[in-house]
């Protein structure tokens, strides 16, 4: 898994900087904010699709990391743990919504910044305004089709095909067995195939 | 013993190796559709990844600097009113002052109690309104007429007691 440390960050390892959270030290905290917070707002931003509530969340998640930072044994790595409290945070949030509302809506489709890996060397191309839409309608079918994932079965699903987590990371992560992991990852990508065929096929 | 949906997903993942994705293999019942199977998810992963990966944070700074503020918080005591900020100080005064107000308060009441009592007593109260009622007979028309009035606790009754009385003064009112 990468994370967005640069050169400089690297150099600081990840421990250390837990070490000195666990001292009490906000510096290194922050730190450790900026190397996973992109990440973070990227997962929850797609089980959640509303960006307000990603930012909540994320932010939910990092304070109740910072709060339970001592409790941290270094078993795992530091962003296994973090994703840990990301996914209860989230899930128990969407569990709530679904309870309170019978189903999850979509919105902030279109104030999300996209991060071209190649921006920084290559001149960005503007996208045509037909690709722009054709870009959003393909989004918005996405997001549709994994609103109807369980809160867990999508979870896994975005922590394998996105972040490219293994069967047992992904299993630390929700606190479940990796035969758990694989069997929600079969009924997922099943459901998904389904629902977004038409559009991994015309591409 | 792995279920078909574990060792299916292990097989499009590439995680079944040896024996074990040899047997996978000879269970298939359809190779073909099996594969094309494989070759949709890789799809579908593909499309994922190309379309989510892209969503990021828009305020990267801002979101930091809410965060710092959040753990600040978190980490100074409570802001207190300026009221309450002052009188922090004199905090052991106002139990003392408390507990005199309350004995002082208890002590007039006491007081203030006894004596109602004391005032409502029948005893002092009954010669009294028998030496009205005496005062409103009239010694002409009832010349041996004595009144008098006594409390009989057990029945809870006051019994005005009349004797040789001609008949009662026509403003006679005992209230």
């Amino acid at each position: 898994m990468q994370t967005e440390a640069t050169p400089a960050q690297a150099d600081v390892s990840e421990l250390d900087l837990v070490r000195r959270c666990q001292a009490g030290d906000t510096e290194a905290f922050d730190e450790l904010v900026s190397r996973y917070r992109i990440r973070v707002f990227s997962m929850i931003y797609n089980m959640v699709h509303n960006e307000q509530d990603t930012w909540d969340l994320a932010q939910d998640s990092f304070v109740k990391a910072w709060k339970s930072i001592k409790r941290f044994r270094g078993r795992s790595s530091f962003y296994t743990w973090i994703y840990r409290i990301v996914m209860n945070v989230t899930i128990d949030w969407l569990r709530k919504k679904q309870v309170k509302g019978g189903g999850v809506e979509f919105d902030d489709l279109t104030q999300l910044r996209e991060v071209d890996p190649a921006s920084k060397t290559v001149p960005k191309k503007e996208a045509l305004p037909y690709e722009t839409m054709e870009r959003d309608e393909i989004r918005a079918r996405i997001d549709k089709a994994i609103a109807q994932l369980s809160p867990e079965q999508r979870a896994v699903i975005l922590m394998k095909e996105i972040e490219d987590m293994q069967y047992h990371e992904i299993a630390e992560t929700l606190g479940c067995s990796i035969g758990t992991v694989m069997s929600r990852l079969f009924y997922a990508r099943k459901k998904l195939q389904n629902l977004l065929r038409d559009v991994y096929e015309n591409i | 013993m792995k279920t078909f949906e574990e060792k299916w997903t292990a097989w499009l993942d590439g995680q079944l190796t040896g024996r074990e994705l040899s047997e996978f293999e000879a269970s298939l019942p359809d190779k073909a559709a099996a594969e094309a199977g494989k070759a949709d998810a890789r799809k579908l992963g593909e499309l994922l990844k190309r379309e989510l990966s892209a969503r990021t944070l828009t305020n990267e700074e801002f979101f930091s600097h809410q965060l710092r503020e959040r753990i600040a918080r978190l980490r100074s005591p409570r802001r207190r009113p300026a009221w309450q900020a002052r009188k922090r100080g004199s905090t052991w005064w106002t139990i003392p002052r408390l507990l005199w107000t309350g004995a002082m308060s208890l002590a007039v009441f006491l007081v203030f109690t006894v004596l109602v009592m004391h005032e409502k007593n029948p005893a002092e109260e009954s010669p009294y309104l028998t030496q009205i009622l005496n005062a409103r007979v009239d010694p002409v028309t009832s010349p041996n007429a004595t009144v008098s009035i006594f409390e009989v606790k057990k029945d809870r009754v006051t019994v005005l007691w009349t004797e040789g009385l001609q008949s009662l003064p026509a403003d006679y009112a005992a209230k």
